[in-house]
């Protein structure tokens, strides 16, 4: 088999990539190792309003609920409300990824890509050094797809990035270990999506509330790797789960597993090669969404792809348009956040109570960084010290 | 008597990919569509066991194995 690109993974990354480069005329092979596309679902399904921007994906189907904002509880409960103006960057959808994978998909295919599932990447093709297509086993049969370019759209554990010459290794410390109930027979009629922070509740991370109904909702938490022990996430969720009025008499109709990269983006070119999404880390590492990113920086691989094979050029250079393009996109966000997140594992409870009770009061309408952090300062002057690196940064951007 | 390797439960396992993805040996995969330890790269550092959110991952002696 021989196309102009073959694609590893058909996830929003994966799948935007083979619309996008489809459409600028390249042909181009998914392969994806699961047999249903978007299943089993790995994510808390919490959706940024800027999906709407994109215009990507057509009708309704894909979404569950609309939030009106977020609520974000401090360990003692302390709540601070978010309007859905300013929380809506992060929290706009409750969606069914398992229908939002599948409508990309059908786009790539419209598009002219071709999507081969149950087809697991197990290597890649090589001409002495040069990449030059995908091993991959369908079923027992093992089968080599040559191409001019591979796309590794592979998830978090990227085997292609490894296998060429990317450093994909995460360190525990950044990776958020996650597992989530759906749950039923609950009360969120509230459309707002719920974060419950603390040491005690989700060292490292959150425990979050994402309604898809009036009765209905994803209930998940992430924990730091560095942070976390065998099954502690689980034990964790199930413990604040059991203590909660309004879950405790839920009924889980799922349960899945998840691992979030939160950490610094990898290179994401190499000659003949391109990752694209959590492969190559394009993750918030505060709030550990990742899926604007994948259909931004998808968007701008196929439409690089597409200008490779005009000029019939894979090397590093020709395919660096792809990786200066997405960093002048959204990497100065991706680092910042990463030195926040920093910034925050260093606050204990104490300090994340002061700082929930300083801004509960605050209207957020319009906020900026300084006369945020000016207000909550002049309630609790001891958070000036722990606040001062946040100034630094938010002052540097 | 080594030290134990990395086993995965392939009854637990929700393939989420977190111990691939951490495994400074590259010694785990998914396979069948659940993760899946090679015993000849494992090292038995025990970061995949720490790192698994639902506790699917356990040690194992293999000494006596082939």
């Amino acid at each position: 088999m021989k196309y102009d690109v073959v694609i590893v993974g058909a996830g929003p990354a994966g799948t935007v990539t083979a619309r996008f480069a489809a459409e600028s005329g390249a042909k181009v092979l998914v392969i994806e190792r699961r047999q249903e596309v978007g299943v089993p679902v790995l994510c808390g399904e919490g959706v940024s309003r800027k999906i709407d921007e994109w215009g990507m994906l057509e009708g309704k189907r894909w979404i569950a609920n609309k939030m009106d904002g977020a609520r974000i509880f401090s360990p003692n409960g302390t709540m601070v409300k978010l309007s859905a103006e300013i929380a809506g960057n992060e929290t706009g959808y409750v969606v069914y990824r398992d229908i939002f994978d599948q409508e990309l998909a059908r786009q790539a295919s419209r598009a002219g890509a071709k999507i081969l599932m149950n087809t697991n990447a197990i290597g890649l093709l090589k001409d002495k050094d040069k990449i030059t297509g995908v091993k991959a086993k369908k079923q027992e049969d093992e089968i080599e797809i040559e191409a001019d370019i591979v796309v590794g759209a592979d998830g978090v554990e990227s085997k292609i990035g490894k296998w060429g010459g990317i450093d994909t290794r995460l360190d525990p410390m950044d990776l958020e270990t996650c597992c989530q109930y759906t749950l039923t027979n609950i009360d969120c009629r509230d459309s707002y999506c719920d974060f419950y922070l603390g040491n005690k509740i989700a060292p490292g991370g959150y425990i979050w509330v994402f309604p898809k109904g009036k009765d209905i909702a994803n209930v998940g938490i992430g924990v730091l790797g560095n942070l976390s022990e065998a099954g502690m996430p689980k034990k964790l969720l199930d413990e604040f789960i059991s203590n909660n009025p309004n879950f405790k008499d839920g009924n889980p109709i799922r349960f899945l597993a998840g691992a979030v990269p939160v950490a610094n983006p990898v290179e994401s070119v190499k000659d003949n090669l391109i990752l694209v999404g959590d492969s190559a880390r394009q993750v918030d590492p505060i709030t550990g969404g990742g899926i604007t990113h994948c259909l931004e920086a998808g968007k701008i691989a196929g439409e690089t792809i597409g200008l490779a094979i005009e000029r019939q050029q894979f090397d590093k250079e020709t395919l660096s348009v792809y990786e200066t393009g997405w960093k002048e996109a959204f990497a100065k966000k991706l680092k910042r956040n990463y030195m926040v997140k920093e910034i925050f594992l260093d606050f204990d409870d104490k300090t994340l109570n002061m700082l929930a009770d300083s801004l509960k009061d605050l209207k957020f309408d319009e906020i900026s960084t300084f006369s945020l952090i000016k207000a909550l300062v002049l309630k609790h002057p001891t958070l000036l010290m722990k606040l001062r690196p946040l100034m630094k940064i938010s002052s540097e951007t | 008597m080594g030290k134990p390797k990395a086993i995965v439960d392939r009854n637990i396992c929700l393939a989420c990919g977190g111990c691939i993805s951490v495994c400074p040996q590259d010694a785990l995969s998914m396979y069948g569509g659940r993760a899946l330890v090679t015993d000849e790269k494992c090292i038995s550092c025990a970061i995949c066991i720490r790192i698994c959110p639902i506790g699917a991952i356990s040690g194992r002696s293999v000494s006596n194995e082939i």
